[in-house]
């Protein structure tokens, strides 16, 4: 088709198809949709107004892609069924491409229609199962169904490439896969159409300046927003994006349509939980400089063997980023952030329950239905006390991967540990409740003293082997047999001197002293004498043996060997002064002494092994007691450490 | 980052005592009345016979 110019069957108003590929357009003057037909035109019926977002998209910007120029020509605003809007805006490229940019919470995806290949059909609406990978799509990498619903054509603006049918409601199915691969079946149609594409920035398609754009957005006023139940005021920081919101006034529930609001139910807040220690409103700066304000703030709980635990949510918005959360449980505290449900796959089977994402493995840590107890403040879809989804979470401290399940959606979520004072940073609050236990995802911040602080003790090895030749090569500088005179009496001891000898200097002294007893004793005092200044080191030698037969049993205690161990002593000649007492007394007693330097006695190693060794074993230790605190709540303890 | 400067030193200073101690002949625990430490670190001296 071309370019044609027409009056609008509806008002008469000068209308005009500019894109080939255009089918329906949407009057500027009276809103009616007009779609072109071999007979004509046809007048559709009316199209609601566009309800205004904070998109920064609008019509007639021009892009690039895959270098080619496109322009924004058209826009379809459809509804989900649990409430909330997203925008397709129709992208007509200057090769003649036909392309969908579709903008959800923040996020772009660039598709275009795909035909299947001959003899291959899509799965029908009924049968495809979410985290189902759809076969035979023509794509670079496996789509697999990330959710599935009904939409409903809720409004456009400008030239639609397709029959839009205001009000009509159409099947779909959205496929993710690596790589920002995107994808979604529409089932509009019979066969089905696929369009492919991925996940793009703004930056990406040339739009990137499109975020400076200001416009007179119509949003829907705050201000003239009342609740219908008490007429109190109400300030929605996305109106335009939110379903639900709580009057803070009388508490009651309100659904919202567009700036219309409707009284649901009175809320009441599960009995003996905290208040939100967060309020909604605040303004959080996180580390990345984003700036996220709390629109709105949930309770939520499990039960897991008849115990019910709560936690709370805050949902976090900001305009450019879409929705994030932040967790509260336990007095810990997690950053959410979505996550493509492509790039997380399950690990190898086994005992524990693993899967994968950004290659790093996460272990299971809990299964179970998670329901809302209540709410405060507003939300992007219509949100329910007694919601319920299956919630899966795996851990690899910092991170946690979560997955929430219904039956026509499943989202992954990437939780990030903070601290309390990251969280005080980021709200200027002080004080946060303390922690009372280890969260699952909470990282053992002594990680060090058990890895890097065993590097110390190997090195203390390596040290020790380079010293053996200083410290190992025993040098033998005196070995001589003395004699000591019969004592006068039992308590009269007697003196011998030895030969002069030479020690060196820095040099350790080993003096061994060994005497014939047998089941009696000898004690020599032996004083080691520097011939030159006078100076005496001292050491006590005993010598003790004794031995029998007891109960037909052989026993013997000591030896007739005894030493001491001397650190070094100034170089120089040295003389022993041997001055012994012995037990047998009226008999002389012959005494072998050896004097030795460069012993290797591996007492100096020994400390030094057990002192570098106390850190890193009591962290070991220490770590082993942190996973244990952590795993202990878990539904699947037996996943233990994780390391 | 402190406890982690102050374990580091701490590693630092038992690894270059040990070091010393081998280079110039120091003995821990030895027996000497006047070790060159300036006391005996572990006395195991004879406290009389049977």
């Amino acid at each position: 088709m071309s370019v044609l110019q027409s009056s609008c069957p509806s008002c008469g108003g000068p209308i005009e198809f500019t894109a080939g590929s255009t089918i329906v357009l949407v009057c500027p003057f009276c809103r009616s949709a007009v779609a072109r037909t071999d007979r004509g035109l046809q007048d559709l019926g009316k199209v609601a107004e566009i309800a205004e977002t904070q998109s920064p998209l609008k019509l007639g910007l021009k892009g690039t892609f895959n270098g080619q120029r496109f322009e924004l020509t058209g826009r379809a605003q459809m509804r989900h069924e649990l409430g909330g809007y997203w925008d397709e805006w129709y992208a007509t490229f200057s090769n003649g491409w036909v392309g969908w940019l579709a903008e959800a919470q923040g996020r772009f995806y660039l598709t275009f229609y795909q035909p299947m290949p001959q003899a291959t059909e899509l799965p029908s609406f009924a049968s495809i199962q979410l985290g189902q990978f759809v076969e035979g799509i023509p794509s670079k990498t496996p789509l697999m169904v990330q959710e599935k619903g009904t939409a409903t054509s809720a409004a456009a603006d400008g030239e639609i490439p397709y029959k839009l049918v205001p009000g009509e409601q159409s099947d779909y199915a959205d496929l993710a896969g690596k790589d920002d691969a995107f994808g979604t079946i529409d089932y509009s149609s019979d066969p089905p159409w696929l369009f492919i594409g991925k996940h793009v920035t703004l930056d990406e398609i040339g739009l990137g300046d499109a975020r400076s754009v200001t416009r007179e957005a119509r949003r829907v006023s705050s201000e003239a927003m009342r609740c219908p139940n008490c007429g109190g005021p109400l300030n929605l920081v996305a109106p335009d994006q939110s379903e639900r919101v709580t009057c803070p006034n009388c508490n009651s529930l309100l659904d919202v349509n567009q700036g219309n609001l409707t009284y649901l139910k009175a809320l009441t807040p599960p009995p003996d939980q905290p208040d939100f220690v967060l309020p909604v409103g605040a303004d959080g700066t996180f580390a990345d400089g984003t700036k996220y304000r709390i629109i709105g703030a949930m309770v939520r709980g499990v039960t897991i063997d008849g115990i019910k635990y709560f936690w709370h949510e805050y949902l976090l918005y900001e305009p450019t980023i879409g929705f994030r959360w932040l967790v509260h449980s336990d007095n810990h505290w997690n950053f959410v952030e979505p996550v493509n449900p492509a790039d997380v796959t399950q690990g190898t089977p086994g005992i524990i329950q693993t899967v994968t994402y950004n290659g790093q493995t996460f272990k299971i840590f809990q299964d179970a239905p998670a329901v809302v107890e209540y709410v405060k403040g507003e939300f992007y879809w219509r949100v329910e006390q007694g919601e319920t989804v299956r919630a899966v979470d795996y851990v690899a401290p910092p991170k946690m991967l979560s997955l929430e399940m219904t039956s026509d959606e499943m989202n992954w979520s990437l939780g990030t540990y903070m601290t309390n004072a990251e969280v005080e940073k980021a709200f200027g609050v002080k004080d946060l409740p303390k922690p009372w236990n280890v969260a699952p995802n909470q990282p053992f911040t002594a990680r060090f003293y058990y890895t890097w602080g065993f590097l110390p003790v190997l090195l203390l090895l390596i040290i020790a082997i380079f010293l053996i030749p200083f410290t190992g090569l025993t040098n033998t500088v005196l070995s001589q047999q003395i004699v000591l005179p019969p004592m006068t009496n039992s308590a009269a001891p007697q003196t011998t001197f030895s030969q002069p000898f030479d020690l060196k200097g820095n040099r350790n002294v080993r003096i061994s002293a060994t005497a014939p007893v047998s089941n009696s004793w000898a004690d020599l005092d032996v004083d080691l004498v520097n011939d030159q200044s006078q100076d005496v080191e001292s050491v006590d030698i005993p010598i003790e043996y004794y031995s029998g037969v007891e109960d037909g049993e052989s026993w013997s205690e000591g030896g007739p060997d005894q030493d001491a161990i001397l650190s070094s002593l100034p170089a120089g000649k040295y003389t022993l002064r041997v001055e012994g007492t012995w037990q047998n007394w009226q008999q002389q007693m012959p005494v072998t002494v050896k004097v030795e330097q460069s012993v290797n006695r591996g007492v100096n190693f020994c400390g030094a092994f057990v002192l570098l060794l106390i850190i890193p074993l009591l962290n070991l230790f220490r770590k082993f007691s942190f996973e244990s605190k952590r795993w202990k709540d878990s539904m699947f303890s037996s996943s233990g450490s994780d390391e | 980052m402190f406890k982690k400067s102050l374990y580091i030193g701490f590693a630092v200073a038992v690894l270059i005592g040990y070091m010393a101690a081998g280079w110039f002949g120091w003995e821990v625990a030895n027996s000497g009345s006047r070790s060159r430490l300036g006391m005996p670190f572990i006395y195991n001296g004879f406290h009389g016979g049977k």
